[in-house]
């Protein structure tokens, strides 16, 4: 326990700087994942055969692949396929997001799934265009089913960043490797990044309770 | 007699191997009341949504003051606008205020300037009572006030035919009243409505017409007095005996 502490008080701004790592890449790969995630749920949606088949297998793909896979996949395709440099983190945050947004397209689909059918029809039957309908109507109703589930893939995905410290992008597990390194003391090191990350989930999933129950209210 | 202002020709729809409507012609003439009825899964509700294509129909025609609607090449939304529909569970917008629910379809697809719109909102919330309620949210409505304001919604888009798919088949039994009055007031001004409905005092009262739909087809049809006092076909006679 005192190896822990003392860890702690020499090596806390590696791990800080881990921390703040994990959570931007989070931040981030959320981020563009749910704006992906929302074109390829409205895409799913839609009549256009062709490509809801492409975007059908592009979420299969991607939910039927390891994810360490897909990180390896951007991080040697993704810099030979663009005209210009990209860090390795840059590759790994577009790996994640683009792994996250067929999570996140699934969790639009469905909340835009729950809305009960007499909204669509009573939209429509005023006259609504059909883009009004999804934005006007629909789409402030699903925010509601899909606003919980988006922070729980937040939580998931701030997990999941873990698997970029393979690549040394700066985010806590590599931290901890920092650490490993520099003091021979494994398990130590490792229990600090652990805790840091349970803190970190914990604080999420009680700011989740409190989203959850505010979205309630308003029903 | 006025020209038809709605008019089917040979309407049918199947959902996957059930044929639902068996082939409906009928013309609805402008200003007319007409009332649905008969027994449950008859057909009756398809017809009615039918109407403003919330469901296609698979084949026949159906033609609104002249013009082919089935045509894929019409705008469905501009076709709407004209029709307003009601419907059993209300369906308003929990989403939004109760003015906002009525003033949503002018001023985003009619271009009503804002202020325009939430006068003329103010003027039919208040003809049917719910003008103290305009800023509430939905939730805090009864279920009667809901189906008054989905009537509000409709209206508000000044249609020309109103359709109500058994308005009041989902309130409680103290509730329907508030409704019917105001439907009552409606057909007292002039609008092509129809109704869907189980209040067979109601049909008979407020009806121009009576259509009796049964597996499908238009069973018998005529002037309230006619279907409720001297039905001719069997099953007519039958649910009629039944329901009464």
């Amino acid at each position: 326990m005192d190896k822990i502490i003392k860890i702690w008080l020499k090596y806390y701004p590696v791990y800080l700087s881990g921390l703040w790592g994990t959570l931007w890449i989070s931040a981030v790969t959320v981020l563009l994942g749910a704006m992906l995630g929302m074109v390829v749920a409205l895409i799913r949606m839609s009549h256009t055969k062709v490509l809801k088949g492409i975007t059908d297998l592009f979420v299969e793909i991607l939910r039927g692949t390891p994810i360490l896979l897909q990180l390896y996949f951007f991080w040697i395709a993704l810099p030979k396929i663009v005209p210009f440099e990209l860090s390795d983190t840059q590759c790994i945050v577009a790996a994640l997001a683009v792994n996250a947004s067929a999570f996140i397209s699934e969790i639009i689909r469905a909340g835009i799934g729950a809305v009960d059918k007499g909204q669509w029809e009573a939209a429509r039957s005023i006259g609504l265009s059909e883009t009004h309908v999804m934005t006007r109507v629909i789409l402030p109703q699903a925010v509601k089913n899909i606003l919980p589930a988006l922070c729980n893939e937040f939580i998931a995905t701030v997990k999941g960043t873990s698997l970029a410290s393979v690549f040394f992008v700066g985010e806590l597990m590599t931290s901890y490797k920092t650490v490993q390194s520099a003091t021979f003391l494994a398990l130590q090191s490792l229990v600090i990044a652990g805790m840091i990350y349970f803190a970190l989930n914990y604080v999420l999933s009680r700011l989740l309770r409190v989203i959850e129950r505010r979205l309630m209210v308003s029903d | 007699m006025t020209e038809p202002i709605l008019q089917t020709r040979n309407l049918k729809k199947n959902f996957g191997k059930l044929e639902v409507l068996k082939g409906i012609s009928v013309d609805i003439r402008k200003g007319e009341v007409v009332s649905i009825i008969g027994p449950s899964g008859g057909g009756k509700s398809t017809f009615l949504r039918c109407l403003n294509l919330l469901e296609i129909p698979d084949e026949g025609q159906i033609f609104y003051q002249g013009q082919d609607i089935t045509d894929k090449k019409l705008k469905i939304t501009k076709y709407r606008q004209g029709i307003g529909m009601v419907f059993q569970h209300f369906n308003v917008f929990p989403n939004m205020t109760v003015l906002e629910n009525v003033t949503l379809a002018p001023t985003l697809e009619k271009k009503v300037p804002a202020e325009q719109a939430k006068e003329e909102a103010m003027a039919l919330l208040t003809r049917v009572g719910l003008a103290d309620k305009a800023d509430e949210y939905p939730r805090k409505l009864s279920g009667g006030q809901k189906q008054r304001l989905a009537i509000v919604r409709a209206l508000a888009m000044k249609p020309e035919v109103m359709l109500f798919d058994e308005p009041t088949s989902a309130l409680d039994p103290e509730m329907v009243k508030e409704v019917l009055n105001v439907i009552r007031e409606l057909t007292r001004s002039g609008m092509t409505i129809l109704i869907v409905t189980h209040e067979m005092g109601f049909a008979r009262e407020v009806s121009d017409r009576v259509l009796f739909i049964c597996d499908g087809v238009i069973k018998e049809e005529g002037t309230p007095e006619q279907i409720f006092t001297c039905p001719h076909e069997p099953e007519t006679i039958k649910f009629l005996s039944m329901v009464l």
